[in-house]
């Protein structure tokens, strides 16, 4: 079997189902745009006051917002529906029939849901990037493109890792929501640059729930901030997180007992 | 001939906390949490060969599930050994994964959203199983199971019936060598449960596969198994052929009698169940059955006259309750 294979077919038949319903789309499209004019409104409020928040100037906090709405879009596409998914499996005992496969069961719950209409998010992100950038009036080399991508690949790994730490938790106390609702609540400060909070909260932003890492590091990535050395920290952290992640997993598969039939 | 599955002398032990009720007590359980230990399965021991079809039986709570999950690896025993076709299920080899299969009457795994179809492709995917093989397993099951015009809608469209034979052959397309089948015709029909036990057991002569079967209704158990194993407080209670599980519990027989006199007074010879017109059952302490019979062959005009075991399902019962008064 074939994991990139599996992966995809998941994937296919997942836009194939949510092809079918496009009421949702159009929701999702209300959405993303009550979230752009929430965030332009914000902006423009900040910067009639200021002209620079804590370094960055009003298009590359655009470039942030942009990233945030991106990645918002990647976490409710593919990330949310399947944690959501895994609890409710272990809270009914249907984690039975994925442990039964003979597949990776960690991989096998990462993958089996994706919710398609959420990517309108990913490409209305994507625009408000290009939209700052261009507002920017600076050529985007090669380097920052490659290093901007990198960032987010590794940011939504980070987020993976977390969230999914947090849904194993399910393992031990079933009723996890509660917790899972707080994440998204911390998710949403990404929308500024970490660095405007004060330091225990940059801190927990950034090792905690590790949005300084999926929002602020790419963004810092398009605005000619980004080191070598943080970029190196990101990759660290991914693996370290991804690891942890594996383990705390194993244990709680260990006092999984089924929801008894 | 080596055996499909090898228990020994395995059990499960759960560690549940244990308040008495009432919040003075919810409170206290906060910090003092006492446990006590289930033993929901003791040191239950049975070989089954290659092709065999087994009724586990007991009541509610006796270990059955339990005893399953731990053969397809779900659930790590807590002392015992086990083993199925040679491999150690506890390790959840993929190797082993890819020939067994497990069935639970009461939960799904086919998407509720997805027509059928589509699940069975994830299968496919997930087992590696080979495209012409798939397309021909498939066709065939669908063909036996008449699901035909259904297999495009989504799952959450059918009927509990329907959902539970695409269930099954979602579980089996994969071609598994053994099948473990948790009530896999709960709460369905007759004729639902009928189709279902008729493709088991064709399944059954097809692959030679050897099947572990639990059920709460007798009819799936006479039907299928020759031999049943019989578990209670997790203890193994009878292991062997149905018909000497009527022989070893059952003290009693029904007999049936015609008499010419529809007002005829039997109760000396035993108790009467039923009395229907002419039509007469009593019941009869075993030892007796043959005493009884020919004194009321010598005593009566009698025109019919049948001895017979009591139903299965009176004498599981049987077990259970006196079991639970006993244990």
């Amino acid at each position: 079997m074939n994991p990139f294979k599996l992966a995809f077919l998941y994937l296919r038949i997942g836009v194939m189902n949510e092809l079918q319903y496009r009421v949702n789309f159009f929701i999702q499209l209300l959405q993303s745009f009550i979230a752009i004019a929430i965030g332009l409104i914000g902006l423009s409020l900040v910067f009639a006051q200021v002209n620079e928040l804590s370094g960055w100037n009003r298009n590359e906090l655009l470039a942030v917002m942009g990233v945030h709405i991106l990645m918002g879009g990647v976490i409710r596409a593919a990330i949310m529906p399947n944690m959501n998914r895994f609890m409710g499996d272990v809270q009914q005992g249907t984690l039975d029939f994925a442990l039964a496969k003979p597949v990776d069961t960690q991989f096998l719950v990462s993958i089996r849901e994706f919710s398609f209409w959420q990517l309108v998010d990913v490409v209305v992100g994507l625009v408000i990037v290009g939209v700052a950038v261009g507002l920017m009036q600076t050529t985007a080399s090669l380097w920052q493109a490659l290093a901007f991508v990198a960032a987010l690949v590794m940011g939504a790994l980070m987020i993976y890792s977390v969230y999914f730490m947090v849904t194993s938790l399910a393992f031990w106390i079933i009723r996890v929501d509660q917790i899972v609702n707080l994440f998204e609540g911390i998710y949403a400060a990404g929308r500024w640059p970490v660095g405007i909070y004060p330091d225990w909260l940059r801190t927990g932003l950034t090792f905690l729930v590790p949005v300084a890492f999926a929002v602020t590091v790419p963004a810092e990535a398009l605005t000619n901030r980004l080191t070598s050395l943080t970029l190196l920290g990101a990759f660290g952290l991914t693996v370290f997180l991804l690891i942890l992640a594996r383990s705390i997993w194993k244990l709680g598969l260990r006092s999984y007992s089924g929801a008894s039939a | 001939m080596p055996f499909s599955i090898t228990i020994s002398k395995l059990s499960k032990h759960y560690k549940v906390p244990e308040r008495e009720a009432g919040l003075k007590a919810s409170i206290a359980s906060l910090f003092n949490r006492k446990y006590k230990t289930v033993r929901a399965v003791d040191e239950i021991s049975f070989n089954i060969e290659p092709g065999e079809v087994v009724g586990f039986l007991g009541p509610n709570g006796a270990g059955k599930t339990t005893t399953l999950k731990m053969l397809s690896g779900l659930l790590q025993p807590t002392s015992g050994a086990l083993q199925v076709m040679g491999f150690n299920p506890s390790k959840r080899p993929y190797e082993y994964l890819r020939q067994v299969t497990l069935v639970m009457g009461n939960r799904n795994q086919l998407a509720w959203d997805l027509p059928a179809l589509d699940s069975f492709e994830l299968q496919r995917a997930i087992y590696g199983i080979p495209s012409e093989q798939y397309k021909k397993t498939r066709d065939e099951f669908i063909d036996l199971l008449e699901l035909k015009d259904l297999i495009n809608k989504p799952i959450r469209n059918l009927s509990l019936g329907e959902r539970m034979k695409m269930e099954i052959v979602g579980a089996l397309l994969h071609q598994p060598k053994v099948l473990f089948l948790d009530e896999p015709t709960i709460g369905l029909d007759v004729t639902m449960q009928r189709r279902i036990r008729t493709f088991v057991a064709d399944y059954n002569q097809r692959y030679g596969a050897t099947v572990l079967l639990t059920s709460h209704y007798m009819a799936d158990v006479e039907a299928l198994c020759k031999r049943v194993i019989v578990i209670h407080h997790g203890k193994l209670l009878f292991d062997g052929e149905l018909a000497g599980l009527v022989e070893k519990f059952s003290a009693y027989k029904t007999v049936g009698v015609t008499v010419a006199d529809a007002r005829a007074d039997l109760s000396r010879f035993g108790n009467v169940v039923a009395q229907d017109g002419a039509r007469i059952s009593l019941r009869v302490p075993k030892a007796e059955a043959s005493k009884v019979t020919s004194k009321l062959l010598s005593e009566l005009q009698v025109d019919d006259l049948t001895v017979e075991d009591p139903p299965i399902d009176e004498v599981i019962d049987h077990i259970f309750t006196a079991e639970s008064v006993a244990g």
